[in-house]
């Protein structure tokens, strides 16, 4: 168990030191310089004399791990689109939004997700089965930006009902954390139905049937605990997966978060601010797979006791 | 099951395919997206003998912004461009996409998936090391960064999506090569002395037919998708061609009084999109039964 989690650690570890080492290098081969000749008229010495003073003329390895030292120290620099304060600061500003807005979100739509997916699994091919398995298939295969659309459409402009669009009044937050709530709601209607109906083919089951348990006790005692252990292990790298679906969510409906930041650091070229979000929600990523997996480990008992996988 | 007496010779021979087969046609949903997906890339390949102009000529602009009428059947764009016209262009941009990306997703996913479930080991061990670089990296924003850095363009898209498509593939693959490694057959083609290529090339993959069919399917709507959303954004194909995620981006703008340019092309992308996930999803049911609901 324990050998099993360090083994995850370092494994993980590893893998999000590629994953650095591939951003840097994405970045370093764009085009073009900070003091490039026709951008920066200095003599060459000058020019030496910058690059060396931000350790520009190091080699390659050097500058990553300088980069990489700073980031430990929490200093991703400073966003170009910004530049009155830095990186960490402009996120400690633009993750509320993203927060507040994608954690309602999934708090609503995962407990809804798997209500319907219990519902459905407990009446199996029945209209509520057949809702069900709708809305996940519609809720996995549309992209975002389409469910924010259609909902604008119907509830913006057509009913005239919401605001279509902004931020701070909470009346704004309703149609965003609906498209929010669409993903973790299809992915656990979908993981819970299967799930459940596996644990339902179990042997045990008939056995706990045969022995005159009311449906209820069966259902909650032994197969929901039975069947909880891919919904535990799914959530987390679901719920940075809302982060990612945050980029479309928030330009559609112009909130000022985390994913309009992004965007706009592709239009206006913001390198730094790029780079320390892609190795955040990587970074996120890696710690959300090492906790699922640790999760996984202590919730089944055939790891704990036994070790290796 | 009557017991009536049938000569053996009478019953005819069915292969695994024609039950696939029984079993898809059984599956209402896949059926209907086929039918759908079967419409929409007729519609693509026979876009210029369906479409009254060219998607990208200036012809009425006079009646820019026009609503949907007899004679241009989805309005106008702003631009002065039949809708109609740039609908169903879009369409063939889509479906290239999403096909020319899974099947490049395939033909690395095919050898990369072989090797690791017929050799495991440390080779094994590096490729789903690979694997996991790829899981970690969200593929949205790494989309977003490469096509930002190489400005976007028809080729660079099919590349992303199958930089992050061959991954499935090579799961489904060396999940099929490592349970056939051990077979009979397989034992019996290498006491023959059969080297390791030819029998991945004669017999493993082969018999990884169904996944290799089942993760190209799966690919293509992932495909669609991250074309849509990376033209939404601006760094996709760029304008004159027209993409259903360009023209939504240009549709928010109107969407208060010109509905018809925003309604369109979120309906046609929403429609390609799930015809061809619930074909995809069908085709898996039917060509691997115990991998139904994952």
């Amino acid at each position: 168990m324990f050998a099993h989690i360090i083994r995850r650690i370092l494994s993980v570890a590893f893998t999000f030191i590629v994953v650095s080492i591939i951003i840097f290098l994405m970045m370093h081969s764009v085009p073009g310089g900070p003091f490039d000749a026709n951008d920066m008229p200095v003599s060459a010495a000058v020019r030496a004399k910058m690059m060396a003073q931000w350790g520009l003329d190091q080699p390659l390895h050097v500058q990553y791990l300088n980069y990489m030292w700073g980031v430990l120290h929490l200093d991703f620099g400073v966003p170009f689109q910004s530049p009155g304060e830095t990186v960490v600061e402009l996120i400690s500003r633009a993750w509320i939004p993203s927060l507040v807005l994608g954690g309602s979100g999934v708090l609503i739509g995962a407990p809804l997700g798997i209500l319907l997916g219990m519902a459905a699994a407990l009446n199996r091919n029945t209209w509520i089965d057949y809702l069900t398995s709708t809305l996940a298939t519609l809720g996995l295969t549309i992209p975002v930006f389409v469910t924010s659309m259609l909902l604008i459409l119907i509830f913006a402009v057509w009913l005239n009902w919401l605001p279509a669009s902004g931020w701070p009044q909470p009346n704004r937050w309703i149609l965003p954390i609906v498209c929010y709530a669409a993903i973790p709601l299809a992915t656990y209607a979908r993981y819970t139905r299967s799930a459940m109906l596996d644990t339902l083919n179990r042997p045990f089951v008939t056995v706990l049937r045969a022995k005159g348990l009311s449906e209820r006790r069966i259902v909650f005692q032994h197969v929901m605990r039975n069947s909880a252990i891919p919904l535990v292990t799914v959530f987390l790298p679901m719920f940075i997966g809302t982060a990612t679906g945050s980029i479309f969510v928030e330009a559609m409906f112009r909130v000022p978060g985390l994913g309009a930041y992004f965007v706009s650091s592709i239009e206006v070229r913001d390198y730094t601010l790029q780079m320390a979000l892609m190795l955040l929600i990587t970074f996120m990523y890696c710690i959300a797979y090492l906790l699922s997996d640790i999760a996984y480990a202590l919730l089944n008992p055939r790891i704990r006791v036994g070790g290796a996988e | 099951m009557t017991d009536t007496t049938v000569p053996v010779s009478a019953i005819p021979q069915r292969s695994p395919l024609w039950f696939a087969w029984r079993r898809f046609l059984s599956n209402k949903a896949a059926v209907l997206g086929g039918v759908i997906l079967g419409i929409l890339i007729l519609m693509a390949v026979f876009a210029p003998f369906i479409t009254p102009v060219n998607p990208e000529a200036q012809s009425f602009l006079t009646e820019a912004l026009a609503f949907p009428s007899a004679a241009h059947w989805l309005g106008v764009d702003n631009l002065g461009r039949d809708f109609y016209s740039r609908i169903v262009y879009g369409a063939r941009v889509s479906l290239t996409i999403g096909f020319t990306a899974a099947l490049f997703s395939v033909l690395v996913g095919i050898p990369l998936g072989a090797l690791a479930g017929y050799f495991g080991g440390r080779i094994d061990w590096v490729i789903m090391r690979i694997i996991e670089v790829f899981s970690v990296i969200p593929p949205l924003l790494a989309a977003l960064l490469l096509g930002a850095l190489t400005r976007g363009g028809y080729a660079t898209i099919v590349f992303i999506a199958a930089l992050f498509g061959w991954v499935q593939v090579c799961l489904l693959v060396r999940a099929q090569v490592k349970a056939f490694r051990e077979k009979e057959f397989v034992r019996a083609a290498q006491a023959l002395g059969a080297s390791p290529w030819y029998i991945i090339r004669r017999h493993l993959i082969p018999n990884s037919i169904g996944p290799i069919i089942i993760g190209f399917v799966l690919a293509i709507p992932l495909a669609m998708m991250l074309e849509a959303s990376l033209s939404f954004l601006g760094v996709g194909v760029p304008p004159p061609t027209p993409t259903w995620g360009q023209m939504i981006n240009e549709g928010i703008d109107f969407m208060f009084f010109y509905w018809h340019l925003a309604v369109f092309p979120t309906a046609a992308l929403a429609i390609t999109v799930l015809a061809t996930s619930l074909f995809g999803d069908g085709l898996r049911d039917a060509l691997d039964p115990t991998l139904k609901g994952r």
